[in-house]
């Protein structure tokens, strides 16, 4: 497992407005990263600085072991990237903007480029000023998808796109992933994340508050447990490790600090338990908990 | 009725309010550029100036710039009649631009923009958002035409008369209306907004050369052009209104047409179809040239069309010189003293105007790479293999080519016709227009790399080349009549090279000129290379 990507302690300002101040992550070959955060958090403006689009002002950004600015060309033979609003030139059909795509970016499968065609459903005969934002969107996953490349990077690569073309999406990323590929995955669809990703970074105004695998992440945090049992269930709040309680009637819910669990499994053993679920939490509870607190 | 038109007079309140702003730079623009030079008029007045001026104004080539006058007699020519002869043309002309680029914006630019779909959902009339757009450009035009009649009266002058300055206004005014009119037309057959601009200001361009054209030969052939219902209404003299009687028909059978058509079209769609695209791009698309020569192709041909038609225009009118000269004792004893002859002097003049206007080209090219930028549609591209310097070079190679064929077409359809109107009688072969026209290669250079600089500096700029352009034009085009010092002409990148064939050519000038430019480019790739994208932040 090599490294793909690695940026330590980037920083960028557009004026006054401070849009990085310390961004660190790494993403690893056969890895998916999911990135996320809340609008203007800096997701952009990192992937900018990777495609050597923008320039940062301190801190180190390198893919494949070479700076993202000075050797931005180098990289670029061996990426590809969707942004979250493909603009794509009016009077030029889908098809023909794909093919130019995958000239410019040096070759690109054929067949594959028919096949998710297909797949995505697109008529690429269409002029582009005639297609919706999915439809556009598909332009640009298809085109980054029927080349080879060794990193994807994916910018809330499915906004537009409906159910149906997001699972297609998903689909071709774990294709991806499975033969080695890294794919570092911004997005807002926090399932999507949940069901691609290895690792998660979230970032928040500019810096990473959290980073680690899912399973980690997890450890950190409470599940969220319901109980319900035919002695009084508020005995559990008095229980070490259990915050917000609530209770209606003989049922309650509360959040379970994981290292507790055994000290409430066995209180609630003497309460006549009928129903215990105990369900871990959402990367939505954990983005959640980031933005809200 | 009520299905169509329903809640017109809501939307035209909000457009008010939406544009005031516009309304109010629109009027005070136009209005003071057509109204507010009296008192320069006054001082070019002085002396033998209304003399000589109606003598230079006599000549062709002038006729073909700003019109005719009816005044036959150099001591008729009033101050009155020399501001309507040079001003009216050209202020009606604006405001017919101006009219048709508005009228298109709130059209069918509304529609390809979405906004018109969300308004339509409310319990507005299918028409109703044309009818308030076409009511509100007509209401803007009738403050426009007191506004100038008012202000011109305001001076004071001996034969600015209220009856003159009010028609002065109100001819301005309907030629915004006919300009209109014929923007609302265009806006129901064309495919998108861009196609409908684009025809609109084609149809007024092609009205504006057609009338240089019949003004030399025959005045009265103007009057079946629809842009001579509104300049030639002859203000201060014979003051003829009638002519705005038709201007008024004209304005209201385009309407009356634009609403036929658009009641039986789908929003968004036009009558011109729109062809089914390619499944696979062509091999000849497939690199950073290829993309923007396709990109650019529609302005580039539109451009080109123009500029031939303009060279033919301006070519037409060298037949009539000759008959022309030997009609006035002044103008011969002018040119056959000076040593040149009267075409030669026209071609230098003529071509530095044309040269002008082929610059705008390449400037557009040169611009077109921030638009994209700014539009994000190259995010995909700069994460290829394709490097800024492609994308830079590229660009400035497209545009210095525009120039090139730019002035070839110009300069070589203004010699050719030229040399069959004149006949036998012609002193001038096409490759000295040709030589004429590429003697000012390096000012189009200078303006490209003006336009680079930009780009690579502070891309936001790039719409302030135009500017210069168009001061610089200003300068030479009027230069010659307004007698400017010699410091304040040179401010003008054009002024610096010799007008051929009249003058000599000159190499060091010629080199200087391009060396500079081409030092603007490369600096403007410095910043170009270094500097962040901006994509619309």
């Amino acid at each position: 497992m090599t490294e793909i990507v690695n940026v330590q302690g980037l920083q960028k300002s557009f004026g006054k407005f401070r849009a990085l101040s310390d961004v660190s992550f790494t993403v690893n070959t056969g890895e998916v990263v999911g990135f996320i955060g809340p609008n203007g958090a800096g997701k952009s403006t990192t992937i900018r600085i990777l495609l050597g689009i923008i320039n940062r002002e301190a801190g180190d950004a390198e893919i494949f072991g070479k700076d993202t600015w000075k050797d931005s060309l180098e990289i670029h033979k061996r990426i590809s990237y969707v942004p979250g609003d493909v603009t794509l030139w009016g009077n030029l059909t889908g098809g023909e903007i794909i093919d130019l795509f995958l000239k410019l970016h040096g070759g690109g499968d054929k067949q594959k480029r028919d096949s998710l065609i297909k797949r995505f459903e697109l008529d690429p005969k269409k002029k582009a000023k005639g297609y919706s934002k999915g439809n556009r969107q598909k332009v640009g996953l298809i085109a980054a998808l029927s080349v080879n490349s060794d990193l994807y990077i994916f910018d809330e690569p499915t906004s537009g796109l409906d159910p149906l073309m997001e699972s297609v999406f998903q689909e071709e990323v774990e294709k991806i992933k499975e033969s080695g590929k890294a794919i570092l995955l911004s997005s807002h669809i926090l399932s999507e994340v949940e069901r691609l990703a290895d690792k998660v970074v979230i970032v928040r105004q500019g810096e990473i508050v959290e980073a680690g695998t899912l399973d980690e992440l997890r450890h950190l945090t409470r599940s969220t447990v319901t109980i319900e049992a035919e002695g009084d269930v508020a005995e559990m709040a008095s229980v070490n490790g259990v915050f917000n309680f609530k209770q209606k009637d003989n049922q309650a819910t509360f959040s379970a600090n994981n290292q507790y669990l055994n000290d409430i499994l066995m209180e609630a053993s003497k309460l006549g338990v009928k129903k215990f679920e105990s369900a871990p939490p959402t990367l939505e509870d954990l983005f959640m908990r980031h933005y809200e607190g | 009725m009520k299905e169509k038109f329903a809640q017109w007079d809501t939307l035209f309140v909000l457009y008010l309010k939406r544009d005031w702003k516009k309304i109010i730079v629109w009027i005070l623009g136009i209005g003071l550029f057509s109204a507010a030079f009296v008192p320069a008029f006054e001082e070019i007045a002085k002396g033998q100036g209304l003399l000589g001026m109606y003598e230079t104004l006599q000549n062709p080539a002038m006729i073909s710039m700003v019109g005719p006058t009816p005044v036959e007699t150099a001591s008729d020519y009033t101050l009155g009649a020399m501001y309507a002869h040079e001003m009216l043309l050209f202020c009606g002309l604006f405001a017919m631009i101006i009219a048709a680029l508005h009228v298109v914006s709130h059209t069918r630019k509304e529609e390809d923009l979405g906004l018109s779909e969300l308004v339509r959902s409310f319990q507005i009339g299918r028409q109703a958002n044309s009818f308030a757009a076409i009511v509100e450009t007509i209401f803007i035009n009738v403050l426009l035409a007191f506004f100038i009649g008012g202000v011109m009266m305001s001076f004071g002058a001996d034969t600015i008369s209220a009856e003159g300055s009010f028609l002065f206004g109100a001819s301005v005014g309907f030629a915004g209306i006919i300009g209109a009119g014929i923007a609302l037309v265009m806006a129901q057959i064309m495919p998108t907004s861009s196609a409908a601009t684009g025809s609109a200001l084609g149809i007024i361009g092609l009205l504006y050369i057609v009338r240089a054209g019949t003004d030399v030969s025959n005045v009265d052939l103007s009057m079946f052009n629809p842009l001579g219902w509104a300049y030639l209404t002859y203000p201060f003299t014979e003051n003829n209104w009638t002519l705005l009687f038709f201007a008024f028909i004209f304005g209201l059978i385009m309407v009356v047409i634009a609403f036929a058509l658009e009641g039986s079209r789908d929003m968004g769609a036009g009558y011109l179809p729109e062809r089914e695209g390619r499944r696979y791009a062509k091999k000849s698309l497939l690199s950073v040239r290829g993309l923007f020569i396709k990109i650019n192709k529609g302005v580039m041909i539109s451009w080109l069309i123009a500029f031939i038609l303009m060279g033919v225009a301006y070519g037409s009118i060298y037949g009539d010189m000759q008959t022309f000269l030997e009609s006035s004792e002044v103008m011969k004893q002018m040119f056959s003293s000076s040593g040149v002859s009267i075409e030669e002097s026209f071609t230098s003049t003529i071509m530095m105007v044309m040269i002008g206007l082929v610059s705008i080209l390449p400037i557009a090219i040169v611009n077109k790479l921030f638009t994209q930028e700014d539009r994000s549609l190259l995010s995909q591209i700069y994460a290829t293999k394709v490097t800024r310097t492609q994308l830079f070079w590229t660009s400035i190679g497209l545009a210095v080519f525009a120039g090139l064929v730019g002035i070839l077409l110009a300069a070589g359809s203004l010699g050719g016709t030229a040399i069959s109107a004149m006949g036998d009688s012609s002193t001038m072969d096409t490759l000295d227009f040709l030589v004429a026209g590429y003697n000012f290669l390096p000012s189009v250079l200078f303006f490209i790399g003006l336009a680079a600089l930009a780009l690579g500096w502070s891309p936001k700029l790039g719409k302030v080349v135009y500017l210069y352009l168009g001061y610089s034009f200003v300068i030479n085009y009027f230069g010659g009549i307004l007698d400017l010092p010699e410091w304040f002409s040179k401010t003008a990148i054009q002024s610096w090279i010799p007008r051929m064939p009249m003058e000599n050519f000159d190499t060091p000038i010629f080199i200087t000129i391009t060396v500079i430019s081409i030092a603007l480019m490369a600096i403007g790739y410095l910043g170009y290379s270094r500097r962040d994208m901006i994509e619309g932040t």
